[in-house]
């Protein structure tokens, strides 16, 4: 009966396969899947259907900061841009020495300014709130500093397996939803299972966005860099929290507000939005999380917010 | 106001995605040379980014506008970032350091709704006996006791609808249990006899105070475990290459061969007289273990109900019992005992640990006789190198063979041998010399040379296959270990000293030597890949002294660092010997080089190939 404990996997799992995915395609998933076992992989399922437990991601750095938390130890949050999105991602003391200590270095270079195309092989992590909402990042396992052109040869592996999982994709909708149908539509077998809860999941979606992404980012891989360029409509908008320009910071106050107050709006399900919640995702929005905590107890002393009880937050109907 | 717990996640959720402008087809831009003069270059740039340094200087005022366009400039030619994806990086760099990151104008991502299309919350039970009669979209762990599927008429159309017993508590052995019926509209194909299932998104009927649970079209099944109790199967026969690796079945097969057996007790109180023998069908073949008298003859077609499928290391066998019924079958269509014989015709990378009866055409490569001593006395065991053109692998005979080397390479036909593993890869053992054939030509073009071939084989093949010798693989590496570099080997058994202690021979000095622990993946399947001394030398471009003179200078952290910026995300190519089981699949390396790619190429031809204009 060996064979019975060794099933219900108790063993450590085969390594899991690497996914060469976009910052869109990974970002936009709201799917997760975990086994019940100690060591069963945890997976974010994304609108293409792939099972994703490790990515292999490039990018450019964009933003590396260290965070002290509530235990004291040290987590440091990052931000990394591809042509199609950001990925978010954190390096904390589970991390290995090796991924520390280039984090160290990353650091001093993104305080210098200095521009640093990142390639990593990350896990994907998923966290789901009460409401509902679910989280991803990354957590990098390796990482290393590339130059354009390993990120041009990234970018074509990742436009390939982007492509051939869109085929997939298409090929399965015209496929009965089961097993079955999808063997019959030649769906590849590492494809079946993603795809099947994916479609159950995310419904009809809309999937050009991808191939907008796919074009550009063979633009950059081809070197064609005006083609990949764009101009930008309008300066962006300040949100600057330390009240240096006036008139700047005061739209940037209101625009804290008004997010908070959208992002309760999403969230809310009958219950409000707890507080956590709603300062992480101004956060990710950009914003200073001490200046939102400030903005939603302004928000709460002004009466667009209540709290039904403490540290729920419902807008005032 | 009261404190907050406030530990900052770094999670992020979809509808706060800060994603880029949506791309707008992009303006015709004549593609200009390398021939443009450095000052026109620099005009053009200023020009080019004339609205990217607008935004920049609309929220740093006393940058240098010359300064910021050259950033782009520098972002755009070195590191391939477009000025759109380059402005956030920017911006940064001109603020400082201290004022946090705005989002630009353009968040807002497309296609968000909130959290309204996460999944229905489903509440988790354990047990049955905590459901109540209007439970809905409940998810529990349960082993399906029985599965039974019958054609009802709902509203005028003809459906299948399966039915049957399930029991909860699944993992604890001798628990107590909770059985109740269940219904399954969908029919779910993964629901088996057996096997132990994660419902999701069940609802609970109440009847008569009656209690059972309902499977829906929308309700999620994940099979934890196959079905593995032996089953009964009913009186439809399987075919042979489709039967599970555990439990009853029934098959028509004819007989290949037969032969009586002797299996000793291990506790010395006599022998048990059994036949072994093998049978096959069109799909393919099965050895068979019978503890019963079985008369019938080779050539003989049999309908066998209640045999017991055992794996033995990697090969499923036939086990019949008391109660097995075994009755002559009359099929005049059933393929004869010479078509099916070749079935068990098999190539090097198709042997499995455990195997018999086994057929195959094979080229000696090296003969030699070799002595040992057992009980004292002298004994004589010949081996060698075999090769087919699908790899290498060892054999062994245990009676002389009428091969000389000067012969070598010389093509024999094996009849009926033996596959045992030795450190993971398949070797073949001949009992007899009768097994033994000399051809007088390969089957295959003479000319290749099977005592250096290497076989290209596509990782996934590598990491679902049996162990293989003599093969090479390309993917691309996904890690680069830590312990990359110099290790200590047991000056006895050469495993890896942990802090100078070996699990088996306790401290020693250990010997020195070089290797790589690498993983590589095609996105598909994942390889762990050891380089040995000369390979990782040869990889490196280094010396052993090279090697350990770069690891003194920088320490082990910065070294593999090092080499993580030389292949991670990059091909490589590894040719050696692979070894696969539970735990996946190994490639012990003898070479291993990088593969240099065009980018530029690749993008053309994904464009053509996938016509992405």
């Amino acid at each position: 009966m060996e064979g019975f404990l060794m099933q219900a996997g108790t063993t450590r799992a085969k390594r899991q396969p690497a996914w060469h995915i976009l910052a869109s395609e990974f970002s936009e998933a709201t799917l997760n899947e975990k086994g019940s076992g100690e060591y069963d992989p945890s997976f974010v399922i994304t609108k293409l259907g792939a099972k994703v437990n490790r990515v292999v991601v490039a990018g450019l750095l964009e933003r590396l900061e260290v965070r002290e938390t509530s235990n004291g130890s040290s987590l440091y949050q990052g931000q990394m841009r591809d042509p199609s999105g950001v990925h978010y991602f954190s390096v904390g003391d589970y991390a290995s020495e090796s991924m520390r200590e280039l984090t160290l270095e990353l650091v001093k270079k993104i305080e210098a300014g200095e521009p640093v195309l990142l390639l990593m092989v990350a896990k994907s992590k998923w966290y789901q709130t009460d409401e509902g909402a679910i989280y991803t990042s990354l957590r990098p396992e390796e990482a290393c500093e590339i130059d354009a052109q390993q990120y041009a040869l990234w970018l074509t592996r990742t436009c390939e397996d982007t492509l051939q999982r869109m085929k997939h994709f298409t090929d399965s909708l015209s496929a009965e939803p089961t097993r079955e149908g999808m063997v019959a539509a030649e769906i590849p077998e590492h494809m079946i299972d993603g795809l099947l809860v994916a479609r159950n999941h995310y419904g009809d979606i809309e999937i050009e966005n991808y191939t907008l992404n796919i074009m550009q980012a063979l633009d950059i891989a081809e070197g064609r860099m005006e083609a990949a360029s764009q101009p930008v409509a309008a300066p962006a908008p300040s949100t600057d929290a330390d009240g240096e320009s006036g008139d700047a910071a005061a739209g940037g106050e209101n625009e804290v507000k008004d997010t908070i107050v959208s992002i309760i709006e999403q969230l809310d399900q009958g219950d409000g939005v707890d507080f956590e919640t709603v300062l992480t995702n101004t956060v990710a929005r950009g914003f200073d999380r001490t200046l939102a905590e400030e903005k939603l107890d302004e928000l709460s002393n002004e009466g667009t917010l209540h709290e039904p009880r403490f540290g729920w937050f419902r807008i005032v109907a | 106001m009261a404190c907050r717990l406030s530990c900052s996640y770094p999670w992020r959720s979809r509808e706060c995605t800060v994603s880029t402008n949506p791309h707008e087809s992009p303006q015709p831009v004549l593609r200009t040379g390398p021939e443009r003069t450095r000052l026109a270059e620099v005009i053009a740039m200023s020009e080019k980014y004339e609205t990217h340094v607008k935004s920049i200087l609309a929220e740093c005022p006393d940058a240098d506008p010359e300064a910021v366009s050259a950033a782009f400039a520098k972002y755009e030619t070195e590191f391939f970032i477009p000025p759109q994806d380059a402005m956030r990086s920017i911006l940064r760099r001109f603020k400082g350091e201290t004022t946090p990151t705005p989002s630009s104008g353009s968040s807002g991502s497309s296609g968000a709704s909130g959290g309204s299309s996460a999944p229905k919350p489903t509440r988790k039970v354990s047990r049955l006996s905590e459901l109540k009669g209007d439970d809905r979209e409940i998810e529990i762990e349960v082993e399906i006791i029985s599965h039974n599927i019958r054609n009802q008429t709902i509203r005028g159309e003809e459906k299948q609808i399966a039915f049957g017993l399930l029991e909860d508590n699944p993992w604890e052995e001798n628990g107590e249990k909770t059985r109740w019926e269940f219904k399954d509209w969908g029919p779910n194909s993964n629901i088996t006899p057996g096997s132990v299932v994660r419902i999701e998104g069940a609802s609970v009927n109440e009847y008569q105070g009656k209690m059972s649970l309902n499977i829906n079209q929308s309700t999620r099944i994940a099979v934890i475990r196959e079905g593995t109790r032996p089953i009964v199967a009913p009186g439809e026969p399987q075919d042979i290459s489709t039967l599970p690796s555990d439990g009853y079945v029934c098959i028509v097969g004819r007989i290949l061969a037969t032969r009586p057996d002797q299996i000793h007790r291990k506790d010395g109180s006599g022998s048990i007289e059994v036949i072994r023998g093998r049978l096959a069908d069109e799909t393919g073949t099965i050895g068979f273990l019978s503890w019963e008298p079985l008369a019938h003859e080779v050539g003989t077609l049999l309908k066998i109900e209640g045999a017991q499928v055992r794996t033995f290391r990697d090969t499923p066998e036939l086990n019949f019992g008391r109660t097995t019924k075994v009755e002559v079958y009359h099929d005049k269509n059933f393929a004869d005992v010479e078509a099916l014989s070749e079935q068990t015709m098999v190539t090097l990378s198709e042997l499995r640990d455990g195997a018999k009866d086994v057929d195959a055409i094979v080229q000696i490569t090296e003969w030699a006789k070799r002595t040992f001593t057992k009980d004292g006395e002298e004994r004589f065991l010949w081996s060698g190198q075999i090769a087919d053109p699908t790899g290498r692998c060892r054999m062994s005979a245990w009676n002389e063979l009428p091969i000389t080397e000067d012969q070598l390479p010389l093509t024999v036909r094996l009849k009926g041998v033996r596959v045992r593993a030795w450190q993971g890869i398949p070797d073949i053992t001949v009992d007899d010399a009768d097994q033994v054939e000399i051809l007088d030509a390969p089957p295959w073009d003479s000319e290749l040379d099977l005592k250096n071939h290497t076989v290209e084989v596509a990782l996934h093949e590598l990491s679902t296959g049996a162990s293989r010798v003599g093969i090479s693989t390309s993917a691309l590496v996904v890690s680069v270990r830590e312990d990359s570099g110099f290790i200590l080997r047991c000056t006895e058994c050469r495993r890896v000293l942990r802090e100078g202690v070996c699990a088996d021979h306790g401290p020693n000095d250990g010997n020195s030597d070089v290797r790589l622990r690498l993983a590589i993946d095609n996105g598909l399947s994942s390889v762990s890949v050891l380089t040995n001394k000369e390979a990782t030398l040869s990889l490196l471009g280094m010396t052993e002294s090279e090697l350990q003179g770069a690891i003194d200078d920088v320490g082990q952290v910065a070294f593999v660092q090092s080499l993580r910026g030389k292949m991670l995300g990059r091909k490589m190519n590894a040719s050696g010997r692979s070894i696969v089981d539970e735990q996946g699949a190994m490639l012990l390396a003898d070479g291993a080089s990088m593969i240099e790619e065009d980018a530029g190429l690749r993008a053309t031809e994904i464009r053509a190939q996938w016509r992405v204009s």
